[in-house]
């Protein structure tokens, strides 16, 4: 979109030549197009390099499979979509080559010359605008087009391996800076070299390779006019400095940055930019840039857009600009006898670039008096009311539409301008202005529809992208999709891969026509991003995946584990082979419950609260007490919302009169950390909340050989009289200063030690050490769950989800409702008062039998409840679980029935902990 | 979605930067009516206009702020921190 079309130009006169001399490298370059070595030059374009080859059909159309050749060659139309390198859809016209690239034709087959599928277009009848709404009308005929169309649908086909480098394919880039230049033409050079005359950082986007706009191909017919508008070389040209000095200017100040190569697809609220940039020499593909710019010019240009006639798409019938692009970019001669359709001032400038191309002219046409373009696979005539035409070139000299995409983005007005005969600019927001072509300015009238009536209306191609014809139009419109929106809806018209470039302003007319109304009362569509096309890897950015890992990470390496993923951590899922889960587990297992078990729990989320308010706080904010815990004490806590919902849960311990230390749940603590900030905010408390999860390493040290194997790395007293169960203790444990928690999620006795993390691994190996004679064994995250299950202990958001509040969790006890007030208290109340719904419950299975997590309950027939976790109980020999039932189903006693495999399974339900239920183990 | 929050403590950021928080409602007393927890709770003014909300700077200063936003627009008119609001 940013090449910008401008009033000025260059009277640097070029030919062929001399205008394809841009580029440094003068090697010959040799790309691959379906298999076959084509030589292109350096600064070709594959597009460019294919036709000099003698290639004129580029791409099958969408619908019919037309052939299609190239037709605005400024990366504005859907004719050249090729395969490059393996990425799909790359509009051939604006890809520079580079040596040894492979590019094939897609949507044909076996060729682009013989394609099997054109025969769809003898089916044209059976296809009418909206077919799929009026012809699939029952279910039945759906499911059986579906996998036809499927087949058939779509253009590029995406390469389903991955590349090796795709890791490096893209990338997402942020940058800031006071003006941005969208478009690079000789309005956006002179926007960008003002604003930084007056001091302002300023970067310049085009999506050409070169900057210069139309000045880069202008010149090309001698006088330099070229295909530049008939009022555009009006103006004054003495005063204007040419495209080279223009550019040099650009690149040499300092303050300006262009990009060139580089799509600007969207403009977005506050000034940001989004572009994708090609990075020809790098390995990566695109670099998507999200651009947070103060001010805005939009000097984007204009673009021409085809003619409406009969075989308006056939290979060879070409836009005057395209002509003038292939000539004076590429040096290539785009045919041998010419045709010009266009009024005598459009013409005029013309027929000198023809001639100095050596290209024969035949005749100038006007429009109006265009009935057909006569060929099958090319043109090779013209036929007009007057007479034929033999050709292989047809000239269009189309109307100009302003780019006015990311005008239209930015909440501008662009509305079509009577007087002009021009769609123009209206006002613009703040810090967006635009300049040049793209606000109408310097455009000539549009000529407006002038198709002949002999012209056959369905086979003039209004949208090339989605094959929607005049014919198209109009049925839509007599079957009352009459407002331009539902027209774009119901025919696709300016919904394909051009985004309506080459056909929004034909389509507009073509409904304001039909309808009676006029241009202005017919409105524009609305304008989203992408304004152009964007790969979707760009907008996916790299593949990027944080990881965090545990201080003693290489320690469980080092012992051989199975990894798995909680949230970004890793953590030890069992130690041993891959293939030995339950053996190891059942060792883990044991090794807890009858010696002493270490595990890694650095994962934990851990909080520092400290100030004189941090005991209120925390009564708030949790639905237990925490003020009239005393110093030395630890005590679990739950966190509701408002609703009752219960959020988190871990461990307060008091370590100070004014300090706390808390637990979270792994991957929780970013959130309960925003949220004790968010009840601390404005509340006048003076407490300060800081995460030190990283800063800590944590293990829990567990089994009745506990307290023996941290006797010898502690002079910490750890009898049950000094250090008792729920208690907290600062000591030295292996010479580090540690925080020694006694608690018992898995149900032994056992300590949760913290110490700074730089001794993760001295503590975690001076442990196994001291252990070893008690047969110590690490153990990973699934034997904990196995001896956590056999507490009862719950998870949150394994055993409850979004709508579980502590009554119906079995939790009710946490919930101190003669607080006066806390987080959750009203609702909590209101769910104690009413039966419940349902209930979280143990049950042991009655028959060895292993139901999956997430298992159904079903009870007369119906579902009615979930497990949430079950898992082997070593020590019972039996299967046993939690689960969610219906609050009729859960008292213990009961049977519940669930299907495993097919086979209906029964188990009981069991109130108290299926392991130690009198907390004697823990407390020893 | 990229407009702009002028966070008191670090200025001009993206809204990518911030969690938001929902609209800046009063919380009913302690043993206020079924009604009024309900709506405290679940019900939002929605109002297509300037509003009171809440934001945390995530990956700023990691501070929760009042930021006055039109819902329409989009534009943030005004900012403050929850201790400079009386």
């Amino acid at each position: 979109m940013s090449r910008a079309s401008d009033s000025r130009h260059s009277r640097k006169s070029g030919n062929p030549s001399s205008a394809a001399s841009e580029s440094n490298a003068q090697s010959a370059v040799t790309i691959h197009f379906n298999g076959k070595p084509i030589a292109a030059q350096p600064d070709d374009t594959v597009a460019s390099a294919l036709y000099r080859s003698g290639r004129r059909i580029f791409s099958r159309s969408f619908k019919y499979h037309r052939p299609r050749g190239l037709l605005c060659v400024a990366g504005r139309c859907p004719n050249c979509l090729m395969n490059v390198d393996g990425a799909p859809n790359v509009r051939a016209c604006a890809q520079p080559v580079r040596d040894g690239m492979t590019v094939t034709h897609q949507n044909a087959n076996p060729s682009l010359e013989t394609d099997f599928l054109a025969v769809a277009e003898r089916f044209a009848w059976a296809m009418p605008v909206g077919f799929y709404y009026k012809t699939f009308t029952h279910p039945w005929m759906w499911r059986l087009a579906e996998p036809l169309i499927r087949r058939a649908a779509g253009l590029g086909k995406v390469d389903q391996e991955p590349s090796p480098d795709a890791e490096h394919a893209y990338e997402h880039v942020f940058l800031h800076t006071t003006t941005t230049v969208v478009g690079g033409g000789p309005y956006g050079m002179q926007a960008a070299l003002e604003a930084a005359a007056q001091g302002e950082d300023v970067v310049l986007i085009d999506d050409q390779p070169i900057l210069g706009g139309h000045l880069r191909y202008a010149g090309s017919g001698g006088n330099g006019s070229g295909a530049t508008p008939a009022s555009m070389s009006q103006s004054t040209e003495e005063s204007q400095p040419d495209r080279e000095s223009l550019a040099r200017r650009v690149h040499e100040n300092p303050r300006i940055t262009a990009f060139t190569n580089a799509t600007c697809f969207g403009l977005y609220e506050g000034n940001l930019l989004a572009f994708a940039h090609r990075q020809p020499e790098s390995p990566v593909a695109q670099c998507l840039t999200q651009l947070r710019t103060n001010r805005i010019v939009i000097a984007t240009g204009a673009h021409e857009i085809p003619l409406l006639f009969e075989n308006n798409d056939l290979p060879g019938v070409m836009l005057s600009s395209g002509v003038l692009r292939l000539i004076g970019l590429h040096g290539v001669k785009p045919g041998e006898r010419a045709v010009i359709v266009g009024n005598e001032a459009a013409a005029e400038p013309l027929k000198e670039a023809l001639e100095a191309a050596n290209i024969t002219l035949a005749g100038v046409v006007p429009p109006a008096q265009v009935v057909k373009a006569t060929g099958r696979k090319r043109v090779t005539g013209l036929k007009t009311t007057e007479r034929d035409f033999p050709c292989d070139l047809v000239v269009v000299c189309g109307d100009w539409a302003p780019d006015a995409g990311l005008v239209a983005q930015a909440g501008g007005h662009v509305a079509w301008d009577e007087e002009r005969g021009v769609f123009a600019t209206g006002a613009l927001p703040d810090g967006v202005s635009a300049v040049g072509a793209v606000t109408g300015e310097s455009l000539p009238p549009a000529a407006g529809l002038s198709f002949h009536a002999d012209s056959n209306p369905k086979k003039v191609f209004v949208c090339p992208c989605e094959d929607v014809s005049l014919h198209d139009l109009e049925t839509a419109i007599d079957e009352g999709f009459d407002h331009i929106e539902t027209l774009k809806r119901y025919t696709t018209t300016t919904m394909g891969p051009c985004q309506g470039k080459m056909c929004h302003q034909a389509a507009i007319s073509v409904c304001a026509q039909h309808t009676g109304r006029t241009i202005q009362e017919t409105g524009r569509t609305t304008s989203r991003p992408p304004t152009s096309p964007v790969p979707l890897g760009a907008l996916a950015g790299p593949h990027q995946h944080p990881v965090k890992r545990t201080p003693m990470h290489a320690k469980h390496d080092e012992i051989g584990c199975v990894w798995m993923d909680m949230g970004e951590w890793k953590r030890p899922l069992y130690y041993g082979a891959p293939d030995t889960k339950q053996e190891s587990v059942e060792q883990e297992y044991w090794a807890v419950r009858k010696h002493v078990g270490l595990i890694d729990l650095s994962t934990l989320g851990k909080l520092d609260v400290v100030g004189k308010d941090a005991g209120k706080l925390l009564d708030k904010v949790y639905t237990n007490r925490f003020s009239d815990l005393r110093v030395g004490r630890a005590r679990y806590g739950v966190i509701c919302d408002e609703a009752g919902i219960i959020l988190d849960d871990g461990t307060v311990s008091r370590v100070a009169d004014d300090r706390y230390f808390i637990t979270t749940t792994t991957g929780n603590i970013e959130f309960v950390q925003e949220w004790l900030e968010w009840w601390l905010a404005g509340s006048g408390m003076c407490v300060h909340v800081t995460n030190v999860t990283g800063g800590l390493a944590a293990v829990n040290v567990a089994g009745p050989k506990a307290r023996e194997t941290l006797a010898k790395l502690t002079e910490r007293d750890l009898s049950n009289k000094r250090f008792g169960y729920m208690r907290c203790r600062r000591a030295e444990v292996a010479g580090v200063p540690s925080l020694m928690l006694r608690i018992g999620f898995v149900g032994e006795t056992g300590w949760e030690i913290h110490y700074p993390a730089e001794y993760g691994e001295h503590v975690w190996d001076a442990i196994l050490e001291a252990g070893k004679e008690f047969d110590i064994r690490p153990f990973g995250v699934e034997t904990q769950r196995v001896l956590r299950l056999e507490k009862k202990h719950v998870i949150v958001s394994v055993d409850t989800d979004a709508t579980s509040n502590p009554i119906e969790a079995d939790l009710a006890w946490v919930a101190k409702l003669d607080k006066p007030d806390f987080i959750g208290k009203a609702a909590i109340s209101r769910a104690k008062d009413r039966p419940p719904r349902e209930k979280l419950v143990g049950f042991v299975m009655d028959d060895d039998v292993l139901p999956p997590d997430g298992c159904v309950i079903i009870a007369g027939g119906q579902p009615a409840g979930r497990i949430t976790s079950v898992r082997r109980s070593p020590v019972n020999e039996k299967v046993i679980g939690l689960a969610w039932v219906a609050a009729d189903l859960a008292t213990a006693g009961q049977t519940i029935t669930m299907r495993v495999d097919g086979r209906p399974a029964t188990a009981r339900i069991k109130d108290e902990p299926f392991y130690d239920p009198a907390q004697k183990r823990l407390r020893q | 979605m990229s407009f702009l929050i002028p966070c008191p403590n670090c200025g001009q950021r993206s809204v990518y930067e911030f969690r938001f928080g929902g609209e800046v409602k009063t919380r009913p007393a302690a043993g206020s009516s079924d009604e009024a927890w309900l709506g405290y709770s679940y019900a939002a003014a929605n109002n297509a206009r300037s509003q009171k909300e809440w934001w945390f700077h995530t990956y700023g200063c990691r501070q929760w702020l009042f930021a006055v936003r039109d819902t329409v627009t989009n534009e943030v008119s005004e900012t403050s921190l929850p201790e400079e609001t009386p």
